[in-house]
């Protein structure tokens, strides 16, 4: 009985034993059950975060297997290339679409380059696909070793540049076509300013005969002329010089224009210069009637410029102030000394600028309607070709006017040395 | 005595009223329409001075002056040019020739017959 108890004793104590060595184990295997879900957890995590950044790249992605299998692949692949995902995953990448990504530089790219390296960049691929076309595509491939199985998965970015392409393409050929363009273009203008030199020479030549011819007749230098005859060769003269006055100014526009203009600089008295030719303008404002105000600058400094172009942009605002004023208006010049040169203000009281016509002043040939002179003295190429003379010397020009009948204000100014112009 | 000028043009109306406003004036006038002939006028007749324009059919006018300054007899006449732009048309190659002017075109035709008198020494 005794025995009996004592083995009864001691099956207790090794099953307690057991007991507690198996709720050891079995509290282990709990703690190990959790882990794995942990881990599971983690890289259910890692493999969403992994598709997510695939599916929001715009870029067609596959993922292969190291059997080239199709393990996924992204929302943009199968947008792009119009397959389903139950005809891409686990298929074969040359099985696509009906064996159409049997793609021979696919092939060359997945087993012959890959092999030997762990990736590969932009290498470009053309394909015409059955439903989608010609395409060029960028290929990026990379290598993605698995610790766990020994083997590599290959990510494979499909980058479609077709557009990119037929873009590089349009740009290409717009600048050939923008090239010939150009250099057409020089041709053109160069043919054109030669046509105009000749044909200045050509028609300055009978021109200069009639007008010497009549200048003889009107000053009767071979006999009297009786007073009608007097008058009509009066006018032929007058013509005949509007007319060589505006074939010299065609002329200079288009030198001006073709960049042919040469300007001679010389050390120019501006001082002197300005009161010369006002001098020969008062003559004009006078006999009509005109107020002239001259205000220069005693400190006004010499410059260096074209003397010639110069008095004639001179000339042609003052000539304007004139023509373009009424009887008993005002006329004026302001020079004065400005930041690195000089500034000239001619101005007057007279016609004005109406401002819908503010824009047309310099395209030439326009001129605006006074009924203070006959506009037919002018040839509506003196203010663009001032304009254009200004610049040449590196000053800036600009005209103003209150409106209609306020008069009008035409300012310049010229550096005191001019940029040397070819 | 009056005093002798040779015209150079190959045009004719410049001929005829440079030729007028100079008989005015009291010159002698002779004409050649090239410089050729030019040349061979001005070594026959040696005048007091020629008028030259610069664009001539055979040669420029330059070019006639050069061989008018290598001929003794009539190196040291006088020629005045008459060129058609204020601008340098072949000034500088005018200046390197000696005892020439130049009157620009279109000639004055009040000052044109002062103006050549003045440039006879």
């Amino acid at each position: 009985m005794k025995e009996r108890n004592k083995n009864k004793e001691s099956l207790k104590c090794q099953a307690e034993t057991r007991t507690a060595a198996e709720k050891i184990i079995i509290k282990q295997l709990h703690h190990e059950i959790e882990y794995r879900k942990k881990t599971e957890q983690v890289t259910q995590d890692a493999r969403n975060y992994a598709e997510n950044i695939i599916d929001t790249v715009r870029e067609p992605l596959l993922v292969l297997d190291a059997n080239l299998m199709v393990i996924s692949a992204s929302r943009s692949f199968y947008q792009v290339f119009k397959v389903k995902p139950e005809d891409t995953e686990k298929k074969y990448i040359y099985d696509l679409g009906n064996r159409q990504w049997d793609i021979p530089k696919l092939r060359e790219l997945l087993e012959k380059i890959l092999p030997k390296v762990t990736s590969f960049d932009n290498f470009e691929v053309e394909h015409d696909f059955l439903d989608i076309g010609k395409r060029i595509m960028l290929l990026n491939a990379r290598k993605i070793f698995r610790e766990t199985n020994h083997t590599h998965s290959i990510l494979l970015a499909i980058e479609d540049i077709t557009e990119r392409r037929e873009i590089e393409k349009g740009l290409e050929k717009a600048h050939k076509e923008l090239q010939e363009l150009a250099s057409e273009l020089k041709r053109a203008t160069r043919a054109k300013s030669e046509f105009l030199a000749n044909m200045s020479h050509e028609l300055r030549t009978p021109l200069n005969s009639i007008n010497g011819f009549s200048e003889v007749l009107y000053d009767e230098t071979f006999g009297p002329l009786n007073e009608k005859q007097k008058k009509y060769v009066n006018n032929i003269l007058t013509s005949g010089k509007h007319l060589l006055l505006l074939i010299n100014q065609i002329l200079d526009m288009a030198k001006v224009e073709a960049g042919k203009m040469n300007l001679v600089l010389s050390n120019l008295p501006v001082k002197s210069l300005l009161n010369e030719i006002s001098l020969l303008v008062a003559d004009m404002a006078s006999k009509r009637k005109i107020e002239m105000l001259i205000e220069i600058a005693e400190d006004l400094p010499d410059i260096e410029a074209d003397e010639l172009k110069i008095r004639e942009v001179i000339y042609n605002l003052l000539s304007n102030a004139v023509k373009f004023t009424p009887e008993s208006g005002k006329i004026g010049m302001r020079a004065k000394r400005a930041d690195s040169g000089i500034e000239v203000e001619v101005w007057d009281t007279g016609a004005g600028i109406a401002p819908e016509n503010m824009g047309k002043i310099f395209e030439g040939f326009f001129r605006v309607d006074t009924p203070y002179s006959r506009v037919t003295e002018g040839t509506g190429l003196g203010l663009p070709l001032s304009k254009k003379l200004v610049e040449l010397h590196g000053g800036k020009f600009s005209v103003e006017s209150g409106g209609l009948n306020k008069g009008t204000g035409v300012k310049f100014t010229l550096p005191i040395v001019s940029k040397k112009e070819v | 005595m009056k005093k002798r000028a040779l015209i150079v043009d190959d045009n004719d109306n410049n001929l005829l009223l440079e030729k007028d406003l100079l008989e005015v004036a009291g010159f002698e006038v002779s004409l050649a329409k090239n410089a050729t002939d030019g040349i061979t006028s001005a070594k026959k007749e040696k005048p007091d001075i020629i008028i030259m324009d610069m664009r001539l059919p055979d040669m420029r006018g330059s070019e006639a002056a050069k061989i008018l300054r290598q001929d003794k007899e009539t190196n040291d006449i006088p020629i005045v040019f008459v060129t058609a732009s204020v601008m340098a048309e072949g000034r500088e190659e005018i200046n390197a020739i000696t005892n020439t002017r130049f009157i620009g075109k279109p000639i004055d035709t009040r000052t044109f017959a002062k103006e050549v008198s003045q440039f006879i020494n």
